[in-house]
C-alpha cells in the first residue's frame, strides 16, 4: 500500500510510472511538437501525422471509457431480462454468444460480443435518488465533508494521464446543459483535493468548446508573449498568496492552451462520415465515437453522458425501446474498434448508471429507482470477456448470490486499471481516507491476470 | 349542461389493460392485457385468460359478422381467436416491431394496425425513417394485406372514419395522414407541434406524440389527444390536450380550453353514440380528473371523473354507458402469495 501525501499532487506535481515507455512517449511527444512547429500547433492531427508518436500513444497506460446512463437504466431490458414474467416488460430475451447467457431482446449487437463484455447482474447500493446516486456511482463512495473525494475520471487522468499534455486527460462529452439533479452534480467539486488541473474539460452540443482557434489578428509569436507575461504575474500572485483560487485559474488558462492546440479533436464534422453513420446519429452515439478519436490520441479518460435519459419513471418502455438500441450499437462499435486498433486490452470500456429501476411498474407504466439490485457492464482493459458476476431471483426483486457494492466496484475498475485501490490519502487536518475505503476487494473473476 | 358520470360497475384484472373491446351481447368484454388476452363475464365479474402473445397484447376489436376477436400485440402480431370457443383462429406477423394501436373499421371490413420504432436520426434525436411501412390495412376476414403505408415512426394511434372511407395515424411527432381506404393514396395531413416534447431538462430527444383519435360525425375533423409540451419530458405533466382539426385543410380549428385542463397523458379518446359529445381520458398527474366529456360544439368540460388508475381505453355501449379500462400500478409485494391484480374496468352511468 503506498501512502500519498499531499504535496506531491498539488499545483503541477503529479506522478509518473517512470516506465521507459512512458518516459519515451513524453520525449517523442515534444520532439513532435518542435518537429511539426506551428503546424502542431494550428492542427493537431498534424502532430499524430508523425507514425512513431502515434504509435507510442498507443503504447502508453490503461485508458478508460464512462459510457455514463444518467438517470439510471432498467436492467430488465438490458442485461438482466426477466422475459415472460409479471416483471419483465414487454421485450424478450435472446441467446449471446456465451452459450446459457441471455440478454434482452434490444441488445442483438452486444450479443455477438458476449466473449468481450463482463456483466455484473448483482449490483447493490445504497442511495435510491440520482443526485446521492451520481455521487456514490462516479466518486465510489458517500461524500463525507469537509473531504471531496474526486470523481473517477480525476482519479485515472492524475494516476494515469500526462498533465503537461496539450490533450485534455479527462474529457467529459454531454451535450445536455440542464438535468435536474445531474446538472446540480455537473456544478459541483469534480476532481475534489486533487485540484481543479484534473477537472474535466467538457463539451458537446451547447458545449462545444468556444473561443479556442487564435483570432487571425493575433500573431502567434504574439500569442506566445502574452501567454507567458500571464504566465508569470499569475504564478507570482499565487506564489506570493498561496492562492488556490489563482492556481485553479492557471490550470484553466493552461488547459486553454492545450486545447487551443487540438480543437480539431473536440470537432465531430472532422471525424468520417461513415464511422459517425456507423455508431448512430444521436448525440450520444457520435460522442462515444468522439470518446474513441480522444482515447486515439492521447486523452486517458472520456466520460459520455447524454443528461439523463434514463430516469423513465414515464414513457418507460417507449423510452427504452430507443436508448437500449443506440446503446446496444455504440458499445459494439467501440468495443469492435478498439479491439480492431489493437487497443482494447489497454481500454476499460464501461457501461452504467447510478442505479437500476424497479421490477414492478408504476401507474405510468414506468419503472422508478431501484439501487437494490441492478447491473452494468464492462470490456476491454484488464477485464475478463464473457462472464456474468451475480444473480438476482427470477423476478428481479433481490441478489441471490455475490451482491457488489460501489466500493467492490471501484476496487474493481482501479485494479482493472493497474491504480492501487487501497492508496491512503494523508491530507492535512483530516483523518486518513482510501482511493477505496473498507478494504473492499475487487471482482476478482472479472479480472484479467 | 353538466352530466354526471356514476359508476356502476367495477373489476379488476391481474394485469393493466392496454385495450379492449365489447362482444355481440355486450355482457362480456374483451381485455388486452400485458400477460395475455381475457374474457370478462362482466355481470358475474368472472374472467378467464384464453390467448397470450409473445409480448404485451395492446390492442383488441371484435368482427360480429364472424364471430372473432381479433388482439394485436407488441409482438408485431394479430390473432383471430373464436368468439364462439376462444381458439385460435390465425395469426399474421404484421410488423416487425410493435403493434401500437389497432382498429376495426365501422364496416368491418378492414383492420388497421400502426408501428414503428423511434431511432435517433440526427443529432438532436429527430425520429429515423422507418425500416418497415409504419400503416398496415389488411382485411378483417382473412388478414389479407390490402395496403402498406408509409409515415414516420413511431406511429402510435389510428382510427377508420364513421363512414369506413378514411383511415387515420398519428405518430410521435404530433403527425396525423389520412389516406382513403379503397385506393391506399394520401388525401390528407396536418401536424400539430403541441403534443410532442423535446426534452431540455434532462435529455435531448422526443417524447409524446398523438395517442388517439376520432373522426367527428360528419367525418371532415379529427379529434386528437395527448398531452401537451414539457421542459422535463419524463415528469409527464404535460397539460391534459385534445385539437380538433379541418384535416382536408390542415387547420385547427378547436382545443382544450383555458383552466379545464389539468396534468397528464391522454391516450384515449371517443364519440358520445349520440354525437354531441366526446369523451378523452388518460392519466391524471396535476388536477382533479383523468376522464372527461365535453361538449363538441363549444368544447366545454361538461362531466368527469377521477378514476385512481391509468385509463388506456374508454368506449360507449349501446346503452350509452362508458366502459373504462386500465390499470394501477404494478404492486411491489406479493399478498397472500401472488400479486394483487392490478388492471382495471369501470362502468360508469351518464346522467344529467
Amino acid at each position: 500500500m503506498r501512502v500519498v501525501k499531499h504535496t506531491e499532487t498539488n499545483g503541477r506535481g503529479r506522478h509518473e510510472c517512470g516506465s521507459p515507455e512512458h518516459r519515451v512517449h513524453r520525449r517523442l511527444f515534444l520532439q513532435g511538437s518542435m518537429a511539426s512547429g506551428l503546424a502542431s500547433v494550428a492542427s493537431f492531427n498534424g502532430l499524430f501525422s508523425i507514425p512513431a508518436l502515434a504509435e507510442e500513444t498507443k503504447k502508453q497506460g490503461k485508458k478508460c471509457i464512462l459510457l455514463w446512463l444518467c438517470g439510471a437504466p432498467s436492467q430488465f431490458e438490458m442485461w438482466d431480462p426477466k422475459p415472460g414474467t409479471i416483471t419483465g416488460g414487454p421485450f424478450g430475451a435472446i441467446s449471446t454468444s456465451i452459450p446459457g447467457i441471455q440478454i434482452s431482446q434490444l441488445m442483438p449487437r452486444c450479443a455477438t460480443i458476449m466473449d468481450k463484455l463482463a456483466v455484473v447482474r448483482s449490483m447493490s447500493t445504497e442511495p435510491n435518488e440520482h443526485f446521492q446516486g451520481v455521487d456514490v456511482l462516479t466518486r465510489g463512495e458517500k461524500p463525507r465533508p469537509p473531504f471531496t473525494r474526486p470523481i473517477l475520471g480525476s482519479v485515472v487522468a492524475q494516476q494515469l494521464g500526462q498533465l503537461d499534455s496539450p490533450v485534455p486527460q479527462f474529457v467529459l462529452l454531454d451535450p445536455c446543459p440542464e438535468g435536474n439533479e445531474f446538472k446540480s452534480f455537473k456544478a459541483g467539486n469534480w476532481a475534489g483535493w486533487l485540484g481543479a488541473q484534473y477537472g474535466p474539460v467538457r463539451s458537446g452540443g451547447e458545449y462545444s468548446i468556444p473561443d479556442i482557434l487564435r483570432p487571425e489578428a493575433l500573431s502567434e509569436m504574439d500569442h506566445e508573449d502574452r501567454e507567458s507575461l500571464r504566465k508569470f504575474l499569475s504564478r507570482k500572485f499565487e506564489n506570493d498568496r498561496r492562492s488556490e483560487a489563482a492556481a485553479g485559474y492557471n490550470a484553466a488558462f493552461e488547459r486553454v492552451q492545450g486545447l487551443m492546440s487540438c480543437a480539431p479533436l473536440f470537432d465531430l464534422e472532422k471525424l468520417p462520415q461513415a464511422d459517425r453513420q456507423r455508431y448512430g446519429l444521436g448525440a450520444f452515439a457520435q460522442h462515444a465515437l468522439q470518446a474513441r478519436h480522444l482515447i486515439e490520441n492521447g486523452s486517458t479518460f472520456v466520460m459520455v453522458a447524454n443528461g439523463m435519459p434514463w430516469d423513465n419513471h414515464v414513457f418507460q418502455h417507449e423510452m427504452h425501446q430507443m436508448l437500449v438500441p443506440e446503446l446496444d450499437n455504440v458499445l459494439f462499435q467501440l468495443i469492435t474498434d478498439l479491439e480492431l486498433r489493437g487497443m482494447l486490452q489497454d481500454t476499460l470500456v464501461i457501461a452504467m448508471g447510478e442505479f437500476g429501476r424497479t421490477p414492478w411498474l408504476n401507474e405510468a407504466r414506468g419503472r422508478d429507482h431501484y439501487s437494490k439490485a441492478w447491473s452494468l457492464a464492462m470490456a476491454g482493459g484488464g477485464i475478463r470477456g464473457g462472464v456474468v458476476v451475480g444473480e438476482t431471483d427470477p423476478l428481479g426483486f433481490e441478489i441471490t448470490q455475490n451482491a457488489i457494492d460501489n466500493r467492490r466496484l471501484f476496487a474493481t475498475i482501479f485494479k482493472a486499471l493497474g491504480i492501487d485501490p487501497q492508496e491512503q490519502y494523508d491530507l492535512p487536518d483530516l483523518p486518513t481516507f482510501h482511493r477505496v475505503e473498507g478494504d473492499a476487494q475487487p471482482i476478482q473473476e472479472i479480472l484479467l491476470g | 349542461m353538466q352530466k354526471t358520470l356514476t359508476r356502476t360497475h367495477d373489476f379488476k384484472l391481474p394485469t393493466a389493460i392496454l385495450g379492449a373491446c365489447l362482444l355481440q351481447d355486450e355482457n362480456e368484454l374483451i381485455a388486452a392485457c400485458m400477460d395475455g388476452v381475457y374474457r370478462v363475464e362482466i355481470g358475474a365479474k368472472k374472467h378467464q385468460r384464453i390467448g397470450t402473445h409473445e409480448s404485451y397484447v395492446s390492442s383488441a376489436v371484435y368482427l360480429a359478422q364472424q364471430q372473432a376477436i381479433v388482439t394485436a400485440g407488441y409482438d408485431g402480431k394479430l390473432k383471430w381467436h373464436s368468439a364462439m370457443d376462444n381458439g385460435l383462429l390465425r395469426e399474421e406477423k404484421v410488423h416487425g416491431f410493435w403493434s401500437w394501436d389497432m382498429a376495426l373499421s365501422p364496416d368491418q371490413r378492414y383492420l388497421a394496425s400502426v408501428t414503428g420504432q423511434y431511432m435517433a436520426g440526427d443529432y438532436k434525436y429527430s425520429p429515423a425513417g422507418e425500416t418497415e411501412p409504419s400503416v398496415k390495412v389488411l382485411n378483417a376476414a382473412d388478414g389479407q394485406l390490402v395496403h402498406a403505408l408509409p409515415h414516420v415512426p413511431s406511429v402510435q394511434s389510428v382510427v377508420f372514419s364513421h363512414d369506413s372511407q378514411w383511415v387515420a395515424a398519428g405518430n410521435l411527432m404530433g403527425e396525423v395522414r389520412v389516406w382513403e381506404v379503397a385506393s391506399g393514396k394520401q388525401v390528407g395531413s396536418f401536424q400539430s407541434k403541441d403534443f410532442t416534447s423535446w426534452g431540455i431538462i434532462k435529455s435531448h430527444c422526443y417524447l409524446g406524440g398523438i395517442f388517439a383519435m376520432e373522426f367527428s360525425p360528419d367525418n371532415n375533423e379529427i379529434i386528437v389527444c395527448g398531452m401537451g409540451d414539457m421542459r422535463d419530458p419524463m415528469a409527464g405533466n404535460g397539460k391534459q390536450l385534445w385539437q380538433r382539426w379541418n384535416w382536408r385543410e390542415a387547420k385547427m380549428t378547436a382545443q382544450t380550453l383555458d383552466k379545464q385542463s389539468g396534468e397528464g397523458l391522454m391516450e384515449a379518446l371517443v364519440l358520445h353514440p349520440a354525437g354531441e359529445s366526446f369523451v378523452m381520458g388518460g392519466r391524471l398527474r396535476g388536477g382533479d380528473w383523468n376522464a372527461a366529456l365535453f361538449d363538441l360544439a363549444s368544447g366545454e368540460r361538461i362531466g368527469s371523473i377521477k378514476s385512481g388508475f391509468r385509463i388506456t381505453q374508454m368506449f360507449f355501449n349501446s346503452k350509452g354507458e362508458l366502459i373504462v379500462v386500465g390499470g394501477q400500478g404494478q404492486p411491489g409485494k406479493e399478498a397472500d402469495g401472488k400479486f394483487p391484480d392490478f388492471g382495471r374496468v369501470e362502468i360508469y352511468a351518464i346522467g344529467s
